[in-house]
C-alpha cells in the first residue's frame, strides 16, 4: 500500500530529513512510526500525500509512484488518504456536522451521500448527539474524534495520523486509539507517528523507529524503545 | 461543483470583505464610465457628421422643389470639373436625405414627425480635389437656379473633432489610470479573501479537492467585482448619454440639432463595457489566485 524505495529528502538549508529510507507497508497494516523530534516522522507522512517531494528514490502509494504523479492527479491521490493531526485542524466557525460534511462537499460528493454518510460516521466516533456543536464547545478528545471522522468519512485506503494523541490525556488517548483500531479493522491501512510510549507498548503493532532521518528498527510486534526499555 | 456551493462561497467572500469589495467595484465603475463616455461621444460625432463622411467637404443642397432640369444642370457642371477640381461627387436623393435627417434629429422626434420625405432637400455631395478650393467651389454654385444653399462646415467639424480628440485623450488616460487602481484593488481583495479562508483552503487541499474547485469561487469573486462595476458604469453612461454627447457639441452643424445618442447605441456601448469589466475582473482574480493561492 505504501512503499518507500531508497527515499532521500533534504530541506533547504541542507537539513537531511530522510536518508535512504526503504519501507514497505502492506494493505490493512497498523504501523507506528516512532522516534525523537526531527527524526523524519512527519516528513515521511508528508511524502505519502505529496506535500513534499522526494529528491531521490521512489514513493509508491496505492500502486502509483507519487513523485512522478502529475500535479492535477494529486487531489485524487489525497482522496485515498485520510489525515489526522495533533492540532485537529477543524474549521472553528463550522459545526461538527459541517466540518465532516465539508470534506465530502469539496470533493464533489452529491448531497444525498453527504446526508447519509456524515451522521453514520459521527455515530461511529460517538458524536451523534453533538452534531450541531462548534469545535470550540467540545473537549480536546471530542475535537480529535471529529477530525478522525472527517479523515475517514470518505472511506480512504490509508489513514495517516501525526501525533494524534499529542494533546490528549491518557484516558482520552485510549478512546482515540480504539477508534483508530476500529478503522483499521474496516481494512484501512493506518500509519501513526507518535511519541507516546504507553500506546505503542500496549498495542504491540508493527513499529518503525527512525533516528536522524534513517530507519533504525522495523519490528513486527514492537515496543516503543529497545535500548532504554 | 454545484451552483449552490459556488453561490454561497462567492457570496460569502464578497460580503466578508465588504469595504474592499465596495472600493474595487467603485473604482472599476469610474474607470469604465470614462471609457464608456468616450464611446458615447464617438457615437454622437459619427451621427452628427453623417452627411460629411467619405471625404465630403461640400454639399450643394437643392430646393426641395427644384426641377429635374436644374438638378441636371448642376450635375453636368460637376461632371465637367472631374478630375481637375473635383475628385468625385454623388447625388443624395430625398429618400436618402430623409434617412440622414432621421439620424441627425433622432433626439428630436417632434421634428421628424412634422417633416416628410417630400420636404427634404436633395443634394450633391462633393469631394474636392484640393481642400483649399472649397470656398471657391461653394461660391460658384451658391447662386445657381434651384440651389438652396451650399454647405462646407469643415471648420466646425474640425473644431469639434479636435475638441473630441482632447476629451478622448483625457478620458482614456483617466480610464487607464483608474483601471490600474481597480485591478490592484481586485487583486488585493481576493488576496484578502484567500487569506481569510486559509483554513478552509488547507482542509480542502488535505481532503483532495481539485485545484479548480478551490480556485473557482475566488475567480468568480473577481468576475463579480468587474461585473458590478460595469453595471454601475452602464447605468451612468446610459442615463447621462445626452450630457456626455453635449460635451463635444457644436451648434454650427446640422442646423443646430443637439448631438444625440440613441438608447439603442448606448446599450451597445453598455454591453461593451460589461464585457470589458468581466474580462478585467477575471484576469485580475486569475492573477491573484495564481499568485497567492498555492494549490
Amino acid at each position: 500500500m505504501i512503499r518507500f524505495n531508497h527515499v532521500t529528502k533534504t530541506y533547504k538549508g541542507s537539513t537531511v530529513a530522510l536518508k535512504d529510507v526503504t519501507v514497505d507497508i502492506k494493505r490493512g497494516e497498523f504501523v507506528f512510526i516512532v522516534g525523537p523530534s526531527g527524526s523524519g516522522k512527519t516528513t515521511f507522512l508528508r511524502l505519502v500525500t505529496k506535500e513534499e517531494v522526494a529528491e531521490a528514490g521512489e514513493v509508491w502509494v496505492a500502486g502509483k509512484e507519487v513523485g512522478s504523479l502529475a500535479p492535477w492527479k494529486v487531489p485524487y491521490l489525497r482522496r485515498n488518504i485520510g489525515c489526522v493531526f495533533q492540532d485537529f485542524r477543524l474549521l472553528p466557525t463550522r459545526s461538527v456536522y459541517e466540518n465532516v460534511a465539508f470534506a465530502l462537499e469539496v470533493i464533489g460528493r452529491p448531497r444525498h451521500v453527504v446526508r447519509t454518510q456524515v451522521p453514520q460516521i459521527l455515530k461511529l466516533v460517538g458524536l451523534e448527539t453533538k452534531m450541531d456543536r462548534l469545535p470550540g464547545e467540545l473537549s480536546a478528545g471530542e475535537q480529535q474524534r471529529v477530525a478522525v471522522a472527517r479523515a475517514f468519512v470518505n472511506r480512504p485506503l490509508i489513514l495517516l495520523a501525526d501525533e494524534p494523541t499529542g494533546n490528549l490525556d491518557p484516558a482520552t488517548t485510549g478512546g482515540i486509539m480504539r477508534l483508530l483500531e476500529r478503522i483499521n479493522e474496516y481494512g484501512t491501512t493506518v500509519v501513526m507517528a507518535t511519541h507516546d510510549r504507553q500506546i505503542v507498548d500496549t498495542m504491540r503493532r508493527r513499529v518503525i523507529e527512525m533516528a536522524q532521518g534513517s530507519v533504525v528498527r522495523d519490528q513486527v510486534r514492537g515496543v516503543y524503545g529497545m535500548v532504554d526499555a | 461543483m454545484s451552483s449552490a456551493y459556488l453561490l454561497r462561497e462567492t457570496g460569502g467572500n464578497l460580503v466578508r470583505n465588504i469595504v474592499m469589495t465596495v472600493a474595487a467595484v467603485v473604482t472599476m465603475a469610474v474607470s469604465l464610465s470614462a471609457l464608456g463616455g468616450v464611446l458615447i461621444m464617438r457615437q454622437a460625432i459619427n451621427k452628427a457628421t453623417v452627411q460629411w463622411q467619405g471625404g465630403v467637404q461640400l454639399a450643394i443642397f437643392m430646393n426641395a422643389n427644384a426641377s429635374g432640369q436644374e438638378i441636371r444642370a448642376i450635375g453636368d457642371e460637376l461632371h465637367a470639373m472631374v478630375p481637375q477640381e473635383i475628385q468625385k461627387y454623388w447625388w443624395v436623393d430625398k429618400e436618402r436625405a430623409y434617412a440622414e435627417f432621421k439620424q441627425m434629429f433622432a433626439g428630436e422626434p417632434a421634428f421628424i414627425k412634422v417633416m416628410s420625405v417630400g420636404q427634404m432637400p436633395p443634394s450633391y455631395r462633393v469631394v474636392p480635389a484640393r481642400a483649399q478650393n472649397v470656398a471657391q467651389l461653394a461660391g460658384q454654385f451658391d447662386n445657381q437656379p434651384g440651389v438652396h444653399n451650399v454647405g462646407y462646415p469643415q471648420q466646425a467639424i474640425n473644431q469639434m473633432l479636435s475638441h473630441f480628440s482632447t476629451l478622448r485623450t483625457v478620458a482614456l488616460v483617466l480610464a487607464a489610470g483608474v483601471m490600474v487602481g481597480a485591478i490592484a484593488l481586485i487583486i488585493n481583495t481576493i488576496q484578502l479573501a484567500i487569506f481569510s479562508r486559509r483554513r478552509e483552503v488547507a482542509v480542502m487541499k488535505l481532503v483532495g479537492a481539485t485545484n479548480w474547485f478551490i480556485r473557482v469561487p475566488f475567480m468568480l469573486e473577481g468576475l463579480a467585482h468587474g461585473l458590478a462595476g460595469a453595471c454601475a458604469a452602464f447605468m451612468l453612461t446610459y442615463f447621462s448619454r445626452g450630457t456626455i454627447a453635449s460635451f463635444v457639441g457644436s451648434d454650427s452643424l446640422n442646423f443646430g440639432a443637439p448631438l444625440y445618442v440613441s438608447p439603442h447605441e448606448a446599450v451597445f456601448t453598455g454591453v461593451f463595457i460589461l464585457i470589458v469589466g468581466m474580462l478585467v475582473g477575471m484576469v485580475g482574480s486569475a492573477f491573484a489566485v495564481k499568485r497567492f493561492l498555492a494549490v
